[in-house]
């Protein structure tokens, strides 16, 4: 599968997660970044070590930072199921704009050709549907995919 | 299609009669009658080859039961210095009384919610009356048992053990395809409570499904 490069539109797909009632939504996610900017990034699993002690917090930390540099959303990726999902987002409660969502049979991470291997994240700058940045990271290496990165690209 | 016309000559009619192709591997559908198919098998010496039931090409193993000798599998957790370890359900259960108890799913909500919850609860109640191990298997991988372990506050009362690939699950028979439903939660393990002795299982409470009506803390305590 080729991988999702800068330029690319993103493709659509139906991403689920599970609200306060535990109510499964399912949300497209052309509907939810048409026309504005919008951050993506995957990571191999929840509260797995690397993800959870430092990339997502780091999210969390600059999401107002990256909201005030026009960001509309920042959407969290991971192929757990979404109970796992909401479980992981409810561990970090300082966390008010993050969106976790759960891609559980790896489908849109098929999709767009980012499929991670235990040690594998990516981060996508997305402006109206089309990819503007993609830093796509292997090996364990967590060097160009945190919210820093990002916010220099902006 | 071919093992299960072998089956239908040879099963009670009365006990297993439906169309073949029409049933899907569903917890409402799945009757605990079916576990018989496997054993009128056994005593009739066919090979236990899976059966075909579901319009997927889902496939039922042989289903455990009282009596069987557990199979060996490698499941993983992470240990109190969070280093990744695995074990086995022979060194799990040879010479102790055993308890293994499944869920769907870690964080699932309800009654994953109160199924651990009441094992560990009773554990030292079960402990006291000769339970050497109590341990919760679902199919999800280490860090989020980990987790869930972590979020219900467990030290070491119960053993949280990942199952991940679903190897254990399958090799018993128990495996509850949920990937019809858009909770995404795919292939996983029917909910069950067993105890077994030196690897033997001598009681057995497996759900339909993911239901939760007896394969409680409480109803492994009242065997005991």
């Amino acid at each position: 599968m080729a991988c999702i490069a800068v330029g690319d539109t993103i493709p659509d797909c139906t991403l689920s997660y599970a609200d306060e009632a535990d109510q499964i939504l399912n949300v497209s996610v052309h509907s939810l970044a048409a026309g504005k900017q919008v951050i993506l990034y995957g990571v191999p699993g929840a509260f797995t070590s690397t993800c959870s002690l430092k990339q997502v917090p780091g999210f969390i930390e600059k999401e107002e930072e990256l909201k005030s540099k026009g960001i509309s959303e920042i959407f969290l990726i991971s192929v757990n199921d979404l109970y796992v999902m909401k479980a992981w987002a409810k561990s970090y409660p300082e966390n008010k704009h993050v969106k976790f969502f759960s891609d559980s049979s790896a489908t849109y991470i098929k999709t767009i050709g980012l499929e991670l291997d235990v040690s594998d994240r990516f981060a996508l700058l997305i402006d109206d549907l089309e990819v503007k940045v993609a830093k796509v990271e292997s090996g364990g290496q967590f060097k160009v995919s945190s919210a820093e990165d990002m916010l220099k690209a902006l | 299609m071919a093992a299960s016309l072998t089956i239908s000559r040879f099963l009670l009619p009365a006990a297993l009669s439906f169309p073949t192709t029409t049933i899907k591997l569903s917890p409402k559908s799945l009757s605990s009658r079916l576990s018989i198919s496997p054993l009128s098998l056994n005593l009739h010496r066919r090979p236990s080859k899976p059966i075909s039931f579901s319009t997927k090409t889902t496939q039922i193993s042989a289903t455990i039961s009282v009596g069987y000798k557990l199979p060996d599998a490698t499941l993983s957790f992470f240990d109190s210095d969070g280093e990744l370890q695995t074990t086995t359900i022979s060194s799990l259960t040879a010479g102790k009384k055993a308890i293994l108890f499944a869920v769907p799913g870690a964080f699932t909500p309800t009654c994953s919610q109160k199924h651990l919850p009441g094992f560990v609860e009773k554990s030292a109640e079960l402990k006291a009356k000769g339970v050497d191990i109590i341990a919760c298997v679902s199919v999800n991988d280490a860090f989020v048992m980990r987790a869930w372990k972590e979020n219900l506050g467990i030290n070491d009362e119960v053993l949280l053990l990942s199952d991940g690939n679903g190897e254990f699950t399958k090799k018993i028979g128990c495996e509850l395809d949920l990937s019809d439903k858009p909770v995404g939660l795919g292939v996983r393990s029917r909910r069950y409570a067993l105890l077994a002795e030196n690897g033997v299982v001598k009681v057995l409470n497996l759900e339909e499904g993911g239901a939760f009506t007896f394969s409680g803390a409480e109803d492994i305590l009242k065997v005991l």
